[in-house]
C-alpha cells in the first residue's frame, strides 16, 4: 500500500471512530492542491500529501492562525491535522504562545520524501511525532549560506542591497509566515518604514522580520517561495537557527515546554559564554 | 573612503538608572570625552529594541551605543538580560547584511562610573572613526 | 462542524492574470491565499492581490437596489427597479435607439461583458457599447491590428523571463503589473538587457543598462530615431522583412529623417545613449517590447502602437518565443471586454458591426435585426450627452467620474441625462448621480471567466454567497432583458454563456468550462482539441495577406504643450498600492495606509523656484480645471514635468486632463497636458 492510502485509511479510521471531528489536509481538485477541511469519510479520496501548502499559516486580513481561527469557531471540537515535520514544529511555536491548542489538535505525522527535502532545503524533513512513512535524513549544508558568508562586508552590502532594491512590499513573507502571528505590525508602522515608498527602508523593512522571526523560525522556507521577486530570505533564516542554536542551545519547534530565548532571563535561558563578556 | 578629519555621528542609548546617571558624573566631575556622542535617555537598555538601533544606522548614524545597568542592577531586575541576548542577534544579523557589528555596541556602567562611561564613549569614538562613514549609499537604491 | 474550503480564482485587480485561492470558513470570507501551481503568479502575489478579499465585505457594499426620488436614495425591490429601468429605457428605445449608450465593464467577467453587449444590440438596438479600454488601450486595439492584425499581447508573460533584451516604454511594471515585472527581473538576472524608456524614474530604472528620459509625448520621434540608428547600422533583419512584411519603403523614408541629433533635439534623449540602446535592442537575439499607457494614452496613441510594432518587425522581433510587441492591460479582463465585444464596432472576437455577412450570422443566432449604424465610444457619448442627443444610459462597473478626463465635462454630460442606471457594487461617484442604482456582486460571489493580458482564458470561482440581495451581474441583465420582453437571455449559468461565446466567436471556438477547470487557455483557441497559442504570427500575421505591415510615421506635437500661461507638463497614472478609481483599493485598510491620498510629484528645482516644500499643499490648475493637492518634492519627475496618480476622488487628477482625442482610436490625452503650479498659501 503506497503512502497516501495509508494516510488516507488513518484519516477514516480517526473521523469513523469519532476521535476527531475533522481532518484538515491537502485536497486535490482539478489538478489545483489546497488546504481543506475534510469532515465527510467520502471525500478522503482528495486528501493528497504534498509540500506545496504548509497547514499552518496566518489567515489574512483575519490575523488569524487557520488553525486557531478553527478550534475557536468550533469550540468542542478536536481536529487532526495531518502533518509534516515543519508543521509540527510550527505548531510547537504557536502552541509556546497560546496561540493553539495542542490537546484539541491530533497530530498525523508523515516523513517527507527526499525529494521534497532537498527542494525545501529542509534540515528536518519529518515530525517528531511521525505516524507514517520513513524518515529521510535532511539537508545539510547550504549553498547560499555558505556564498553570503563567503562574502566581504561590502559584497554583502552590494548583495543586499540588489535584493532589497526588488522589494514590491507585498508583504507576502510575512503574510505566509506561520510565526508572523501580530495584529499590529511593525513592517506596517511609519515609525520604522516610511509608508507609500517603493522599494521599502532598505534594510529596516526586511530586517523587522529577521529580527522578530529569529528565535521563532522553524525553516519552512515558505516566505521565499512566497516572495514575486525571489529575494533569498531563507537563507538570513537558516544562519540565524544556526546563531540561536549556538548562542541559546535553543531549536524553535522542539520542545512545547521550552520557551523562547528571548522573552526569558539569563538564569532560564542563560548564553554561551564567549558573548557574555559585553562590559565586565 | 575619506577618513581624515571624519567627525563620525554616534548614539548612546543610556538606561535612566545606571547609564544616564553614569554620564551624568562623567559631566559633572568634569571628565574629558569626544563631543561626537548624542545621548537619548530610556528607561532601561530593554527598551532599545533593536529597531531602533537600525533605524538610526539608516538614517545616517555612524555608530550606536547602548549603555545599560550591570547583570544583577537592573532597575527592572532583568530588563539587562533580554537586552543582552537582543543585542547578540541584532549585531549577527548586521553581520550577515554587510554592516560591520562593531558600528553597534552594547556596554554596562554604572551610576558610579563616570570615568568608565568617559572611556566607553572615547574608545567607542575611535573605533567608529577608524571605521568611516556608514556607507549609507550603499544601501540605498 | 465547521466548513472551510479554499476556492482557486483569478484577481480582480490588474491584466496579469494572476491566480489565487479565497479561504472560506463557514461561508465566510477569511483570507487570501496564492496559488504555487499557477502559471503566472506562481505562489506569489503583489499587495493588492493579496488583499483582494478585504472590499468585497466591505460594509459599503450596495446590497439593495436604489431609486432616486426627491434627490434622496431610497431601497426598492429588484422588481420595482427593473421594472422602473424596462419602462425608462422602452420608452427611450421606442423613440430613438440610437439615444441610449451603454458602458460595459473592463472588471466584469467575460459572459457579463457579451451579455452587456447583445442587450445593447438585441434589446436596446444600439451599437453605442464601450468601456474603459476606449481610456487605455483603444490605440492598442487600432494600432496593432493595422501592423499585424491581431490588437493584443503578442506573447505570453512567462516567455519574457528567456528574453535577451527587454525594452520597457510607458510602462511602470513594477507597479502596475507586479507579477509581470517579476519576470522582467529574472531576466535581467539571466543576464538580458534591460532598457527602459520613461520621463520619470520608476521602480525598473534601478535595473535598467538604459534609462532614457524622453519629454511627454515623443515616442514616435524616439522610436523613428531607433529605426534610423538601426538601419544607418545595417541591424535589420533584412530575411524577416523580405519574407514576412509589407511597406517597408514607406517605412524607410519616414524615419530618414529621425538622425539621432533631431531626436535628441524633440526627445531630450542625448543622442549617444539612443546609440547604444538601439544596438543593444536591434543586437538581442529574442527581444521583447513591453508598453502600456504611456504609449496608448496620446492623440498620437495609435502612431505610438504602430511604431513599435515598426521597430518590433523591423529586427524580426514578432512571431517567436520571448520576442514581441507586448501591451499590458491595465484590468483584470479589459482584454476579455474588448473580445466580447463591448465595443461600438465590432461584436465578439471583433468582428465588424459593419460586415453584412458577420452582422446576419449574429442576427439569426439572435433572432433579430441588428442595427447597422456604428455606436459612439466613451468620450463621445459624454459629448452627446451634454449635447442631450443621448438621453439614457446603463453604466455597468465603470466610474466615468473619476476615470475619464475632464471631469467637470463628465459631470455635465451625465447630468444632462433624462434616465441614468448604474450598476455596481458600490456607491461611487458615478452612482451618486443615477436615478436608479442595482447593487452587483464582486468577483467572490459569482462564477464567470476573465481574459488577462496575455489572452489567457481562466477560471473566477463563486467563494461565498451574494451579500445582501446582491445578484451577479450576468443574472441583472438576463433579468431586465426578461422584463422588457427579450426571449434571448434564457441562461441557466455563465458556463452555457460560454458555449454560446464558443459557437460565435472563433478566436473563443474551443473555450468551455471543462477545460478550463484545470487551467486556462490563451486565445485563439479555435477547436476543442486546440491547445492555445501562447504566442501569435508565428509563421504568418493575423493580417488578411498575412503580411506585417510597416508604417511611415511622423511624429506629431502633444495635442495642448506648456507654454507661459501654463508652464508644467502635467502627466498621470497609477501606483502600486491603489487601483483605478480607488473603489476597492480605498475601502482596504493595508491600501490605504500606505498611500491615503493623492499628491503631486514635482521634481526640486521646480519646488525650490515655487517655495513649494514637501508636504505642502499646491493648487494645481489646467483650461479644464483646478485641484488642491500635496506636494511630493522627488527626483523621479524631471524639471518641468509633474505626476499626479488619478485614484483619488479628492484630488482627482482627471479634473485637469485634456479630452483632446487621438482620431482614429478616440483614446484621451491623459498623459499629457499643459499646467500650472502655485503654492497654496496657508490662511
Amino acid at each position: 500500500m503506497s503512502m497516501i492510502d495509508n494516510v488516507q485509511n488513518l484519516a477514516r479510521e480517526w473521523l469513523d471512530s469519532k476521535e476527531v471531528d475533522a481532518i484538515f489536509g491537502l485536497k486535490e481538485q482539478d489538478g489545483y492542491i489546497a488546504p481543506y477541511l475534510f469532515t465527510d469519510v467520502g471525500e478522503l479520496s482528495c486528501l493528497v500529501i504534498s509540500n506545496q501548502y504548509r497547514l499552518c499559516y496566518t489567515c489574512r486580513p483575519a490575523k488569524e492562525n487557520i488553525l486557531s481561527l478553527m478550534l475557536q469557531t468550533e469550540p468542542n471540537a478536536k481536529i487532526g491535522v495531518v502533518v509534516r515535520g515543519c508543521e509540527e514544529r510550527a505548531l510547537i511555536e504557536l502552541a509556546k504562545r497560546g496561540q493553539v491548542d495542542l490537546k484539541r489538535i491530533k497530530i498525523l505525522g508523515v516523513a517527507c520524501s527526499k525529494e521534497d527535502a532537498e527542494e525545501c532545503r529542509c534540515e528536518k524533513p519529518y515530525p517528531g511525532n511521525l505516524v507514517l512513512g520513513e524518515k529521510v535524513e535532511g539537508v545539510s549544508g547550504d549553498e547560499n549560506v555558505n556564498a553570503l558568508l563567503s562574502k566581504s562586508l561590502p559584497e554583502r552590502r552590494a548583495f543586499w542591497k540588489h535584493e532589497f532594491s526588488k522589494c514590491i512590499k507585498c508583504y507576502g513573507c510575512r503574510n505566509v509566515c506561520p510565526m508572523c502571528i501580530c495584529k499590529d505590525c511593525k513592517m506596517e508602522q511609519e515609525l520604522y518604514t516610511e509608508t507609500g515608498w517603493l522599494p521599502p527602508g532598505i534594510p529596516m523593512f526586511h530586517f523587522i522580520r529577521f529580527y522578530h522571526i529569529s528565535d521563532r523560525c522553524i525553516g519552512c522556507g515558505e516566505c521565499e517561495k512566497a516572495c514575486p521577486v525571489d529575494i533569498p530570505l531563507l537563507t538570513i533564516f537558516k544562519l540565524l537557527q544556526k546563531d540561536v542554536k549556538d548562542l541559546f542551545d535553543y531549536e524553535a519547534g522542539m520542545d512545547v515546554e521550552q520557551e523562547e530565548p528571548l522573552l526569558t532571563t539569563l538564569d532560564e535561558t542563560p548564553m554561551r559564554e564567549e558573548v557574555m563578556d559585553v562590559g565586565v | 573612503m575619506d577618513k581624515k578629519g571624519f567627525e563620525p555621528k554616534i548614539l548612546a542609548f543610556c538606561c535612566n538608572w545606571c547609564a544616564y546617571a553614569g554620564a551624568d558624573l562623567a559631566g559633572v566631575s568634569r571628565m574629558q570625552y569626544p563631543p561626537n556622542i548624542r545621548i537619548i535617555r530610556v528607561m532601561c537598555s530593554g527598551r532599545v529594541e533593536p529597531e531602533l538601533v537600525v533605524k538610526a544606522l539608516s538614517l545616517g548614524t555612524d555608530g550606536v551605543l547602548v549603555l545599560g545597568c550591570h547583570i544583577g542592577d537592573c532597575h527592572y531586575i532583568s530588563g539587562n538580560h533580554r537586552t543582552v541576548k537582543r543585542m547578540a542577534i541584532l549585531e549577527r544579523i548586521l553581520g550577515y547584511l554587510g554592516i560591520d557589528p562593531a558600528r553597534v555596541k552594547l556596554e554596562w556602567v554604572s551610576a558610579a562610573e563616570g570615568a568608565r562611561f568617559a572611556q566607553v564613549v572615547s574608545d567607542f569614538t575611535s573605533k567608529i572613526k577608524e571605521l568611516g562613514p556608514i556607507p549609507l549609499q550603499e544601501l540605498r537604491p | 462542524m465547521l466548513e472551510y474550503k479554499n476556492v482557486l480564482t483569478t484577481c480582480p485587480y490588474c491584466g496579469a492574470g494572476c491566480n489565487f485561492y479565497l479561504q472560506v470558513m463557514n461561508g465566510k470570507l477569511i483570507g487570501v491565499m496564492p496559488c504555487k501551481s499557477h502559471t503566472v503568479s506562481q505562489g506569489k502575489l503583489c499587495v493588492k492581490g493579496w488583499n483582494a478579499a478585504e472590499f468585497v465585505t466591505s460594509k459599503d457594499r450596495l446590497t439593495k437596489p436604489l431609486i432616486k426620488r426627491g434627490g434622496n436614495f431610497a431601497e426598492a425591490s429588484w422588481d420595482e427597479a427593473l421594472d422602473t429601468i424596462a419602462k425608462k429605457l422602452k420608452e427611450h428605445r421606442d423613440v430613438d435607439p440610437d439615444s441610449i449608450a451603454v458602458l460595459s465593464s473592463a472588471k466584469c467577467t467575460n459572459e457579463e461583458n457579451y451579455l452587456m453587449m447583445k442587450f445593447a444590440r438585441v434589446v436596446l438596438g444600439t451599437n453605442s457599447v464601450d468601456h474603459c479600454a476606449r481610456l487605455c488601450h483603444a490605440s492598442t486595439v487600432v494600432g496593432l491590428v493595422q501592423s499585424f492584425g491581431s490588437g493584443a499581447m503578442t506573447n505570453s508573460v512567462r516567455e519574457l523571463e528567456y528574453a535577451d533584451c527587454i525594452l520597457v516604454i510607458g510602462s511602470n511594471t513594477t507597479e502596475q503589473h507586479p507579477l509581470i515585472a517579476r519576470y522582467i527581473l529574472r531576466a535581467t538576472e539571466n543576464g538580458a538587457k534591460l532598457i527602459v524608456i520613461d520621463p520619470r524614474a520608476i521602480p525598473l530604472t534601478y535595473f535598467a543598462d538604459y534609462h532614457l528620459k524622453q519629454k511627454p509625448g515623443t515616442d514616435v520621434a524616439v522610436f523613428n530615431g531607433f529605426m534610423n540608428v538601426i538601419l544607418s547600422d545595417g541591424l535589420e533583419d533584412k530575411e524577416f522583412i523580405k519574407e514576412r512584411t509589407e511597406g517597408f519603403e514607406e517605412l524607410k523614408e519616414a524615419v530618414k529623417e529621425y538622425t539621432p541629433e533631431r531626436v535628441e533635439e524633440i526627445t531630450g534623449i542625448p543622442r549617444d545613449k539612443l546609440i547604444e540602446a538601439a544596438r543593444t535592442y536591434a543586437g538581442a537575439k529574442r527581444a521583447s517590447l513591453i508598453y502600456s499607457m504611456g504609449i496608448t494614452q496620446h492623440t498620437t496613441g495609435v502612431d505610438n502602437v504602430s511604431s513599435s510594432a515598426n521597430l518590433a518587425m523591423l529586427t524580426g522581433n514578432v512571431g517567436k518565443e520571448s520576442t514581441g510587441v507586448n501591451p499590458l492591460r491595465g484590468q483584470n479582463n479589459v482584454q476579455g471586454a474588448c473580445d466580447m465585444g463591448a465595443l461600438p464596432n465590432v461584436y465578439s472576437g471583433y468582428q465588424s458591426v459593419a460586415d453584412e455577412k458577420v452582422r446576419a450570422k449574429f442576427g439569426s443566432a439572435w433572432n433579430v435585426e441588428l442595427p447597422q449604424k456604428p455606436g459612439l465610444t466613451v468620450v463621445e457619448m459624454m459629448n452627446e450627452a451634454d449635447k442631450g442627443n443621448i438621453k439614457a444610459m446603463y453604466i455597468m462597473g465603470e466610474n466615468p467620474m473619476i476615470s475619464d478626463p475632464d471631469t467637470s465635462h463628465v459631470r455635465k454630460g451625465l447630468e444632462n441625462l433624462e434616465f441614468l442606471v448604474v450598476q455596481d457594487i458600490f456607491l461611487t461617484e458615478t452612482a451618486q448621480l443615477a436615478d436608479v442604482v442595482l447593487p452587483a456582486t464582486s468577483y467572490a460571489e459569482k462564477e464567470g471567466t476573465f481574459t488577462s493580458t496575455e489572452r489567457l482564458v481562466q477560471m473566477v470561482r463563486k467563494a461565498i454567497e451574494p451579500l445582501g440581495d446582491s445578484k451577479a451581474d450576468w443574472e441583472i441583465i438576463c433579468n431586465l432583458a426578461k422584463m422588457m420582453g427579450s426571449r434571448e437571455f434564457g441562461y441557466s449559468s455563465p458556463a452555457e454563456i460560454m458555449d454560446e461565446i464558443a459557437s460565435l466567436t472563433p478566436s473563443y471556438g474551443g473555450i468551455v468550462y471543462d477545460r478550463l477547470r484545470s487551467g486556462g487557455l490563451h486565445w485563439p483557441c479555435p477547436s476543442r482539441e486546440h491547445t492555445g497559442t501562447p504566442y501569435l504570427h508565428k509563421e504568418k500575421f493575423t493580417r488578411a495577406n498575412g503580411k506585417g505591415k510597416f508604417w511611415g510615421i511622423e511624429f506629431k506635437e502633444p495635442a495642448e504643450l506648456p507654454d507661459e500661461e501654463y508652464p508644467f507638463t502635467l502627466t498621470t497614472g497609477r501606483i502600486m498600492f491603489h487601483f483605478h478609481t480607488g473603489t476597492m483599493t480605498r475601502k482596504t485598510e493595508l491600501l490605504n495606509r500606505e498611500v491615503p491620498t493623492g499628491y503631486v510629484e514635482v521634481a526640486p528645482k521646480d519646488a525650490a523656484r515655487l517655495g513649494l516644500a514637501n508636504g505642502e499643499f499646491a493648487l494645481v490648475q489646467t483650461r479644464r480645471g483646478q485641484i488642491k493637492i500635496k506636494a511630493l518634492v522627488t527626483e523621479r519627475v524631471p524639471e518641468g514635468v509633474i505626476f499626479i496618480p488619478f485614484h483619488f476622488a479628492e484630488c482627482a487628477a482627471n479634473v485637469l486632463t485634456n479630452p483632446a482625442l487621438d482620431p482614429k482610436a478616440k483614446i484621451p490625452e491623459f498623459k499629457v497636458c499643459a499646467a500650472k503650479l502655485e503654492k497654496v498659501k496657508v490662511s
